[in-house]
């Protein structure tokens, strides 16, 4: 009852957008560009996060890291057998694992020592366990290697073999027996899988302790008990759940996706404050259009309504455009240039498939920040030129 | 503080409410103190001018706060997800000391602003324009609660801890708990059920016999009532689960979102047998109407609620 739509007041303020096209063009162009800036990189930030809780899943449910003066150090293997004890728990793992320095790339490999005849903790090394000969590993002192570690230790000339620099100065030459390619490039392109005892050799760890250790509960709902248990038991210890990463993960994309749309609330208030300049001053032919159409008899509130869906329809069909390029650009082209600002720079960051999310809460998130605050720049100027004076303006 | 881009938008929204409310409210202000539409001073032209942008940015902003009414309370179920203990909406409203005047005063702004939107439009398709100080006046009044709303909005999302640990609704809303709320389980639920229907009952009764200060009162109580009723003795019908009777966890997608659909029923119902009826007194002119569109959805809400525990009982042969 408050707006019934009114289609002659709407053809004609089409009609008086295409008039002047040169000056809706060029708001209408810089209102899409900034729609399609912000949605990109709040798709881009969704897509990540969706492709990140896909990776959660396979994480280990409890994750326990053991704490001495606030820095993380070893955790004595034998806890595993004591922690068995606790109800609940279905399995215990010791981890081996770090990360080494390779200076002439400048990155780091993840190094993750196992055992051919332990469980594994997560679907993808049980993946490669079930590929590979494990006891063969281990007995020819060889490593397998993800994708991306493979492509650098090439352009460094090692085609076969590596040369590891144990903790002691000494070298450790390991063959490198595989490559393995993974549907999960998150987690694994920077990836190296040793047998456990290289690896107790080149971090030069005493094999009595292992990094942390990963705790497999068979009811998930019993998690925050047993963490509980297992910290009164062991109050060095500091457990990780999955629940923990989970809500860390969600923090960060908003505070990353937050802090652009910050910056973006303050370009879109200088394109405001630009958008009142210009539909304030009204050019004499404007006017006279006004002065025309009030001396035909139109009221002021005729006129504020035909602006009103002058405004709308520039920024609804903004809207619309800078929505359906960015639906290209994130989803076609995989956003190039802008997906590094979430994912960093460093050479082994894996390349991978944004996952394809769009849900309507986002659309509407996406409405609420364009349209209703272009109306808003535009309302007051509006105003001022419906409440010209016909006879005035006629003169 | 944390600054999700849902709380953006409804941060740089409430900046321009803010902005707009002022210029709307000094122009109110005058207009309410020298308005005479017999003169014809330079004063009272520039007044009049001035009617059409407060009237265009109430419209403006009531047209928002429709949406993000429900929008503030999809972002405070997205925001149940990173905080301790939350598991919908309630959690993180009662996570912050006002929240929940927070809601209340929101809805009490959409009553208010459809309210004058209602006397704005009975005024100008009056030739007389009879009611344009009065309408001013009342702007003057309903700005209070909108920078309120406004303050308490900014002030509930910088008070927002993500670290601290909150109750669920499945506390917040039990007999056991400390607060209020508690209080209305006290009672025994037959009487919230009971004057839920009753006031409806009333509300028909005022509308045959044309008796418009029955109608506001029958309506007012009937929106009440529906609330309590609805945590007390309904919600556990919907949720099939005798100890669940949150109000928020209606609009969650196990449900069928139907809390969006049972919410705008209630208050638009509510809304045109209130505000239609003080349109009436004030006018003094029936607004049939409104009062017809009041009782088809309070009618259609009723059954909507109804069929919930007719249901459940038809399937299962017991009463939770």
């Amino acid at each position: 009852m408050f707006f019934k739509p009114n289609f002659s007041l709407l053809d004609y303020a089409i009609r008086s957008l295409m008039r002047r096209f040169g000056k809706s063009f060029f708001i209408f162009l810089i209102l899409s560009l900034l729609i399609f800036l912000l949605s990109s990189v709040l798709m881009i930030a969704d897509a990540i996060k969706l492709e990140l809780n896909t990776t959660l899943k396979t994480l280990p449910q409890i994750t326990l890291q053991r704490f001495i003066a606030g820095k993380q150090s070893d955790i004595p293997v034998e806890r595993v057998d004591s922690l068995l004890d606790i109800e609940g728990i279905s399995a215990v793992t010791p981890r081996v694992w770090g990360y080494y320095y390779f200076k002439p790339a400048g990155v780091n490999f993840s190094i993750v020592g196992i055992d051919a005849y332990e469980e594994q903790y997560s679907p993808t090394l049980t993946l490669i366990t079930q590929n590979f000969d494990m006891k063969l590993l281990s007995t020819q002192e060889s490593m397998i290697v993800g994708e991306g570690v493979q492509k650098i230790l090439a352009e460094n000339y090692y085609t076969d073999f590596f040369n590891f620099v144990t903790s002691e100065g000494k070298w450790k030459r390991v063959h490198i027996a595989g490559v393995f390619h993974s549907d999960l490039a998150l987690e694994s392109n920077d990836l190296i899988i040793l047998p456990k005892k290289l690896a107790y050799a080149i971090f030069g760890m005493d094999e009595s302790r292992a990094t942390d250790i990963v705790v497999k509960v068979a009811n998930a709902k019993e998690i925050p008990t047993i963490v509980q248990k297992i910290t009164t038991r062991y109050p060095d210890i500091r457990a990780i759940t999955q629940d923990d990463i989970r809500v860390s993960y969600q923090n960060i994309f908003d505070y990353k996706s937050g802090f652009f749309l910050a910056l973006f609330s303050v370009c879109a208030f200088a394109f405001f404050i630009i958008i009142y300049d210009k539909t304030s001053g009204l050019s004499s032919e404007e006017k006279k259009e006004i002065g025309i159409l009030k001396a035909v008899g139109w009221s002021s509130d005729d006129i504020l309504k035909e602006k009103f869906y002058e405004s709308f329809i520039l920024s609804l069909g903004a809207f619309l455009v800078g929505i359906a390029f960015s639906l290209f650009f994130v989803y076609g082209l995989q956003a190039p240039l802008l997906r590094n600002l979430f994912m960093g720079y460093s050479a082994l960051k894996p390349s991978f498939m944004l996952p394809f999310s769009l849900d309507s809460s986002m659309l509407v998130l996406l409405f609420l920040l364009s349209v209703p605050i272009y109306i808003a720049a535009t309302l007051i100027p509006a105003w001022k030129a419906s409440t010209l004076d016909a006879d005035e303006v006629m003169r | 503080m944390s600054l999700t881009p849902e709380i953006i938008a409804l941060l740089t929204l409430d900046a321009i409410f803010l902005f707009l409310g002022l210029i709307a409210l000094f122009a109110s202000g005058r207009i309410a103190l020298w308005w005479d539409n017999q003169k014809s001073t330079p004063l009272q032209y520039t007044l009049s001018k001035q009617s059409y942008l407060v009237s265009t940015i109430i419209k403006y902003i009531f047209m928002l706060k429709l949406p993000l009414f429900l929008f503030f309370i999809y972002t405070c179920d997205k925001l149940s997800s990173i905080i301790a203990g939350a598991m919908c909406a309630s959690g993180v409203v009662n996570s912050v000391d006002f929240g929940l005047y927070l809601t209340l005063f929101k809805l009490l702004n959409l009553y208010l602003f459809g309210f004058w939107l209602l006397l704005h439009y009975t005024d100008i398709n009056n030739e007389k324009l009879p009611y344009t100080r009065l309408k001013f006046a009342l702007f003057v009044l309903f700005s209070l609660p909108l920078f309120a709303e406004i303050g308490l909005e900014i002030a509930f999302f910088v008070g927002l801890n993500i670290s601290k640990i909150v109750s669920c609704c499945g506390t917040l809303f039990s007999a056991t708990s400390s607060s209020y709320i508690s209080l209305f389980f006290v009672v025994d639920e037959l009487l919230w059920v009971g004057g839920f229907y009753g006031f409806f009952a009333l509300s028909i009764v005022a509308f045959r016999l044309k008796n418009t200060p029955v109608m506001i009162f029958a309506n007012s109580m009937f929106l009440i009532f529906s609330i309590i009723s609805l945590i007390v003795f309904f919600s556990p019908y919907v949720y099939e689960l005798p100890t669940h009777r949150c109000p928020f966890c209606l609009l969650q997608k196990e449900y069928y979102y139907v809390g969006y659909l049972l919410y705008t029923l209630l208050f638009a119902g509510t809304f045109y047998g209130i505000g239609g009826g003080a349109l009436a007194l004030l006018s003094k002119k029936a607004q049939p109407s409104f009062m017809k569109a009041s009782i088809c959805l309070n009618m259609l809400y009723l059954a909507i609620i109804s069929s919930y525990p007719l249901i459940y009982y038809v399937k299962n042969g017991v009463w939770l």
